[in-house]
C-alpha cells in the first residue's frame, strides 16, 4: 500500500510542479493574449467601417428574428461622438461549417465593407471568399435592395458574381449582407437619423 | 553516440516523417502551407527539446510504474506553453494550426523520445537528441508544405512563384493531396536508399 | 423538433462529411498501423467508438464542472490526456474482468488508444464548439463511427492491395498513404450533403 501512496504522490507532486509553471505562463501571456484579441476585432470593424474613429458595443434586438444569427453589432463613432455607422458580426452556414462575417453600413445607406472571420470553407474555392476581389465586390452596394448571386459576368446594381466553384459560400456571405440590411431598416436607421 | 552523430540521426537516419512514419496527423493536416510547416515544426521542436530535458532530469525521481503519465503530464506542460505564447505573439499562425497545437500532446514521436532517449540518457545528449529530431520533423514538413503550396496555390511562403498562366492544382492543398504527397515522396525516398544499399 | 434536426445533422457532418480522417486528417497512426485486415480493424473501430463515446462525455463534465469554475482551463490539455488514459485503462480492467469475449476482441487496441489523436481531438472540439452534453455526445458518436468506417473500407482495399502487383518501392505505406488519398477524394462527395 505504501508504495501505492510512493507513487500516488509523487504524480500528484509532477503535476502540481506542472499546474504552477502554467499558471506563470498564463499569468505572462493573459494580458498579450487580450490585447492581440482587442486589436484584432478593432481592426476587423475599422476594415469595415472605414470612417469611424472608435466603436461602442450595442445590444441586439431580439426582436429581430430571420435568418443567420448577428454575433456582435457596433456603433460607429468619429471624434464628435457622431454615429457614421455600424458595423456587424453574423456566424453564417457556409459549405463548411459555420463562418464569421463582419459588415459594415455607413449612414449613407450603404454597405462599407465586408470581411470574413474565421471559416471552414474548402481551400482553394469557398476559401476565396475571404479575399480582396470577392468582398470587395459589395462595397458601395445600396442597402435598399437585397443582393443577389449571379454566376453570369453582366451585373446590376444589385448584384454580385458568384465564385467559381463556391455558389453556396458566395450566397452564404450575400444572404449575411442582407440579414443586416434588413435589421439596419428595420431596427437601426431611424435612430441613425437622429443623430 | 557524439553529440554530433545524435543530432544528425534525427535529421537523416531516424527522421521521423520519411524514415519511422510518425506523427503522421500534423504532418498530413497542417502542411497546406510552407509557412505552416515550419511553425508547426519548430513548436514540436520546442516541446521535444523541453521534455527530453525536464524527463531527462527526472530520471530518478520518476518510477517506472507511473512513467507513462508522468511523461504525458510533462509534455502536455510544455505544449499548452508552446499554445499560449503563440497565442500572444503569433496570432496567425496560432489561427491556422488551430486544434494541432493541442494534439502536439498525443505527436507519437514525443513520448517515443521520451521513452527511447531522454529517460536513459543525461540533459545535454537529450538537448541534442530533441533538436536533431524536432528539427528532422521541421524540414520533412516544411518539404512537404512547400510542394503542397507550390503546386497546390502556385506561391511560396505566399509568394507568387508560378508563372500566370499555371492554374493550380487545388487537390494538393486539400487532405487528398496530403496523402498523395507523402506516398509518393516516401516511395521515390525507397526508391534511392534501396539503390545505395 | 429543430433540436432534434440539428443533432442529426450534426451526426452526419461529423462522420460523412467532416470524417475524422479523410477530411480532418486526424488519427491517422491508428489508420495506418491497425488496418491490414477488415477483421482487426472492425475490432479497433469498435474500440475506439466505447473511448471516444465515454470520454467526450467525462472531458465535457471535467471542463465544466471543475475547469471553469476554479479558472484554470490553462489546464485543459493535462486534464484532458489525463482522463483519457486513466479512462482507457479503466475500461481495460473492467472489460477484462466482466467479459473475457469483449477483451478478447478490443484488448489488444485499448492502450494504443491514448494516443490516438482523434481521442483528444474530439474532446478539445466538443469545448471549442461550445456544444451541449448532449451534443457532446452525438458527436463523439458520429465521429468515432465515421473513423470505423474508414478504416474497414480501408482494410478491405488493403487486403485486395496484398494480392495485387505493386511496382517494388510502392509497397507498404506509400501505396496506402497513395489510397487513403483516393478514399479521401471519394469522402469529398459528402460535402454540400448538406443545407
Amino acid at each position: 500500500m505504501s508504495e501505492t501512496w510512493n507513487l500516488g504522490l509523487k504524480l500528484l507532486i509532477i503535476t502540481a510542479v506542472a499546474a504552477l509553471a502554467l499558471s506563470f505562463t498564463n499569468y505572462l501571456t493573459e494580458g498579450p493574449i487580450e490585447e492581440q484579441r482587442i486589436q484584432a476585432n478593432m481592426e476587423a470593424r475599422l476594415a469595415v467601417l472605414s470612417y469611424a474613429k472608435d466603436f461602442e458595443e450595442l445590444g441586439i434586438d431580439d426582436s429581430f428574428t430571420g435568418g443567420d444569427y448577428i454575433m456582435e453589432l457596433y456603433r460607429g463613432i468619429d471624434e464628435g461622438n457622431k454615429t457614421v455607422g455600424y458595423t456587424f458580426k453574423v456566424l453564417a452556414k457556409g459549405f463548411g461549417g459555420d463562418m464569421e462575417v463582419i459588415i459594415g453600413i455607413d449612414n449613407e445607406g450603404s454597405i462599407d465593407g465586408v470581411r470574413i472571420g474565421n471559416h471552414a470553407e474548402t481551400p482553394g474555392l469557398g476559401a476565396k471568399a475571404a479575399d480582396e476581389e470577392f468582398v470587395e465586390q459589395f462595397g458601395g452596394k445600396s442597402i435598399d435592395k437585397p443582393i443577389q448571386v449571379k454566376k453570369t459576368e453582366n451585373l446590376d446594381d444589385n448584384e454580385i458574381q458568384a465564385l467559381t466553384g463556391a455558389t453556396i459560400t458566395s450566397e452564404a456571405v450575400s444572404d449575411a449582407v442582407n440579414l443586416v440590411m434588413n435589421y439596419y431598416n428595420q431596427i437601426l436607421s431611424d435612430r441613425g437619423a437622429d443623430n | 553516440m557524439k553529440l554530433r552523430e545524435i543530432f544528425t540521426n534525427g535529421i537523416f537516419k531516424e527522421n521521423p516523417v520519411f524514415k519511422l512514419v510518425l506523427g503522421m496527423c500534423p504532418t498530413l493536416a497542417v502542411t497546406t502551407a510552407a509557412i505552416n510547416g515550419i511553425g508547426m515544426g519548430l513548436a514540436t521542436t520546442f516541446v521535444l527539446i523541453g521534455s527530453n530535458l525536464v524527463i531527462s532530469l527526472l530520471k530518478d525521481f520518476i518510477p517506472s510504474k507511473i512513467r507513462i503519465p508522468s511523461y504525458i503530464v510533462v509534455i502536455a506542460t510544455f505544449v499548452t506553453m508552446v499554445g499560449m505564447i503563440m497565442e500572444a505573439y503569433l496570432p496567425e499562425l496560432y489561427d491556422s494550426l488551430g486544434i494541432f497545437i493541442p494534439l502536439i500532446v498525443v505527436n507519437c514521436i514525443i513520448l517515443a523520445r521520451a521513452e527511447t532517449f531522454a529517460s536513459k540518457n543525461p540533459p545535454i545528449p537529450s538537448i541534442i537528441d530533441g533538436l536533431g529530431i524536432g528539427l528532422g520533423f521541421t524540414l520533412s514538413l516544411t518539404i512537404l508544405g512547400s510542394i503542397r503550396e507550390i503546386l497546390g496555390a502556385g506561391t511560396w511562403f505566399n509568394m507568387k512563384i508560378m508563372p500566370a498562366s499555371y492554374e493550380p492544382a487545388l487537390i494538393m492543398i486539400l487532405p487528398a493531396g496530403a496523402f498523395i504527397t507523402l506516398g509518393i515522396l516516401l516511395a521515390l525516398i525507397n526508391r534511392f536508399t534501396t539503390k545505395v544499399d | 423538433m429543430e433540436y432534434f434536426n440539428k443533432l442529426i445533422l450534426l451526426f452526419i457532418s461529423s462522420m460523412l462529411i467532416n470524417n475524422i480522417v479523410l477530411s480532418r486528417s486526424l488519427a491517422i497512426c491508428p489508420f495506418l498501423g491497425v488496418s491490414k485486415r477488415v477483421n482487426t480493424a472492425l475490432g479497433m473501430g469498435m474500440a475506439v467508438t466505447f473511448v471516444i463515446a465515454l470520454s467526450s462525455v467525462i472531458t465535457y463534465i471535467v471542463h465544466y464542472a471543475i475547469l471553469v469554475p476554479l479558472e484554470i482551463e490553462y489546464m485543459q490539455i493535462i486534464a484532458f490526456i489525463l482522463v483519457i488514459a486513466t479512462l482507457v485503462q479503466l475500461i481495460e480492467m473492467i472489460i477484462q474482468k466482466t467479459s473475457p469475449t469483449l477483451y478478447g476482441a478490443l484488448g489488444v487496441y485499448l492502450p494504443l488508444i491514448t494516443t490516438n489523436c482523434a481521442v483528444l481531438g474530439v474532446a478539445i472540439m466538443n469545448i471549442q464548439e461550445e456544444y451541449d452534453l448532449m451534443q457532446t455526445l452525438v458527436n463523439g458518436i458520429g465521429v468515432s463511427l465515421g473513423f470505423t468506417l474508414a478504416i474497414v473500407l480501408f482494410a478491405g482495399i488493403r487486403e485486395r492491395l496484398e494480392l495485387s502487383d505493386i511496382p517494388e518501392h510502392l509497397k507498404g505505406f506509400p501505396i496506402a498513404l497513395i489510397t487513403a488519398g483516393l478514399m479521401s477524394v471519394a469522402f469529398m462527395g459528402f460535402q454540400g450533403l448538406i443545407k
